[in-house]
């Protein structure tokens, strides 16, 4: 089935920095790869198998990330920032998907930094969605997906087309080598502007500004001497009501 | 103005629905599951229920649309939901049908005039960030769960499906592994991470938890990697999420796929003997010190308790 993987959506929060006042600065942050991406693009190379696997990505990350991963070609859209709103991303990469054309199934990673852009999308499509996918296989023109429920797991069946948003359980373990990530760059690149795509939107959240968080109020007991930290903490937890 | 919830598994709807009471109107409830879902959440505090009851083998995802049709036509100013992964396509969807704002995480909010004004943890917890919403706004609610005072249940009226065959289907359930470690239910749990040197240690730690009258809870490498305890144990993002009154973490480092399992515990202890370990910027308490000479002295004064 054709497949879009979308990947690198978001920046890294690890990156930013804040200065004194609260300030965020975002300009050392870039877009990266989550490990739910990863997660992502296995699935979608065993849904994909026979058919294309078209890489959707936004902003100012490495193009040919979901290429070396399989992709055949890659579409990027560059403008694109950081917005409080979810709507507006899911926007972008809603019309990233039109623009690619005849997908039956897209796949993005679930998104521990903001689980909603992937909803949106799929809102917007007008596609049924399932989120915290873990493994999806093709059988026939329908689909059984395993995703997470409560604290297990359900295996759904659904047609397409579908958006899968998939979340990872550990980090990607086998990170594509020197000759894949080379062969990623010689492949077919279309690089578009919001304005291509019809996207004016800003969405409908303002930020008002950012400050620092009050310090952490942790109570920290020094064991060198155990007795006396434990009976510290002891304390501590009555006066909570905890014992 | 008015505001819905959206309910499709247990978990802090009554802080939900206290969440939307702050914008004055009815608060008024979606649910789509069982009749006992209905019923609780009924007592939660909402002005009504509409219920969408379901089959055992469809999911709520299926009726995404149908949910979304009704919140439209009542176009409420706030529409929250909990980040299940059911709840969170059904927020979705409605928000698209709304037009409002999607916000992927509120722990509460407030009304300015005619704005909304959503104060919240951003960018990894480095900062608070204060965002203004002038029109519709739907958000996932990550607050806390408030009790009820007064439990008068809220009227539920029964939705008709909307006819349109389901377009999903769940062919098989697995047992929530969650309920073999009774963590779900648990008032205390102690847990380990790879503080832990080796398998026989682990003996160390279930004394404590005996004596604290606690389950034993653990890491994922623990599980995966050492394969000392099933995934059961296993609390964390990709795992289970627990909210025991006290959680005592042993060599634990504290990631965030970790923590976000035990954010709604009421009290965090930490035993590690890294200063710098994230774990001490999350808790309540912590002891820096060597677990090995620390947990037997922790027991000691559980024993004495
Ligand atoms: C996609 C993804 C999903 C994940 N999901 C989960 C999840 O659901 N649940 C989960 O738990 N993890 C999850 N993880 C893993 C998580 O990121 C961390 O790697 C893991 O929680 C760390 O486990 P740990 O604290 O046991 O080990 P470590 O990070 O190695 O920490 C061990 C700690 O023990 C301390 N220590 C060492 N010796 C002693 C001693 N003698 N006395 C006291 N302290 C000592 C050290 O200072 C250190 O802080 C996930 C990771 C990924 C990438
Ligand atoms: N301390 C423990 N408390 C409860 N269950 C345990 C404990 N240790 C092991 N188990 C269970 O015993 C089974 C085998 O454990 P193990 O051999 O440690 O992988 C698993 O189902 C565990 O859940």
């Amino acid at each position: 089935m054709k497949c879009v993987i979308a990947f690198k959506w978001a920046k890294n929060p690890q990156d930013a920095r804040v200065s004194a006042d609260g300030a965020v600065d975002w300009r050392a942050a870039k877009m990266v790869a989550s490990d739910d991406d990863a997660a992502a693009v296995v699935v979608a190379r065993d849904l994909a198998v026979g058919d294309e696997l078209v890489g959707l990505t936004v902003g100012d990350g490495d193009v040919a990330w979901a290429a070396a991963r399989g992709a055949t070609r890659t579409v990027s859209v560059a403008d694109v920032e950081p917005n409080a709103d979810s709507a507006v991303l899911g926007e972008v990469l809603a019309a990233g998907v039109r623009r690619i054309g005849g997908a039956d199934i897209v796949i993005i990673g679930d998104g521990v930094w903001d689980q909603m852009v992937s909803m949106s999308l799929a809102g917007q499509l007008g596609w049924a969605v399932l989120a915290g996918v873990v493994s999806a296989t093709a059988e026939g023109d329908r689909l059984h997906v395993t995703r997470k429920s409560g604290t297990g797991t359900e295996v759904i069946e659904v047609g397409t087309p579908v958006v899968l948003a998939v979340a990872a359980r550990r980090a990607e373990d086998k990170p594509p080598g020197m000759k894949d990530v080379l062969a990623a760059r010689k492949k077919p690149l279309e690089k578009v502007a919001m304005a291509d795509l019809g996207v004016t939107s800003v969405g409908g959240v303002t930020l008002r500004g950012t400050a620092l968080p009050e310090a952490a109020d942790a109570r920290i007991f020094d064991g060198a001497d155990p007795e006396g930290a434990v009976e510290q903490l002891m304390t501590a937890l009555r006066s909570e009501g905890v014992l | 103005m008015d505001s819905w919830i959206i309910v499709t598994e247990a978990g802090p709807v009554a802080g939900m629905a206290a969440a939307a009471r702050e914008l004055g109107g009815t608060v008024t409830a979606a649910v789509v599951g069982p009749r006992l879902l209905a019923e609780s959440t009924a007592a939660c505090g909402c002005d009504s229920v509409q219920w969408f009851s379901t089959l055992d083998s469809v999911p709520a995802e299926s009726l995404a649309l149908q949910v979304a049709d009704l919140v439209a036509a009542a176009s409420p100013r706030l529409v929250l939901a909990l980040d299940d992964p059911a709840g969170r396509v059904l927020l979705a969807v409605a928000a698209t049908r709304l037009g409002a704002a999607l916000v992927s995480s509120v722990p509460g909010l407030s009304v300015e005039g005619d704005d909304l004004v959503v104060t919240r943890p951003a960018v990894e917890g480095k900062v608070v960030e204060t965002l203004v919403v002038p029109g519709a706004l739907a958000g996932v609610f990550d607050g806390e769960d408030v009790d009820v005072v007064s439990p008068v249940p809220a009227a539920i009226t029964e939705v008709a499906p909307s006819g349109m065959a389901p377009s999903m289907r769940i062919i098989e359930t697995t047992v929530a592994p969650g309920e073999a470690a009774g963590l779900q239910q648990a008032e205390r749990v102690v847990s380990i991470g790879r503080g832990v040197r080796k398998r026989e240690d682990i003996a160390l730690v279930e004394e404590l938890a005996d004596a604290a009258h606690a389950k034993m809870a653990c890491t994922l490498p623990i599980c995966d990697d050492m394969r000392w305890y099933d995934e059961s144990h296993v609390v964390g993002t990709s795992t289970q999420q627990i909210a025991p009154d006290l959680y005592i973490a042993v060599g634990v480092s504290g990631q965030p796929q970790h923590m976000s399992g035990v954010r709604a515990a009421k009290v965090i202890v930490a035993i590690n003997n890294d200063p710098e370990a994230t774990i001490f910027k999350k808790c309540h308490f912590g002891i820096l010190g060597d677990l090995y000479e620390i947990v037997p002295a922790l027991t000691a004064a559980f024993k004495r308790a």
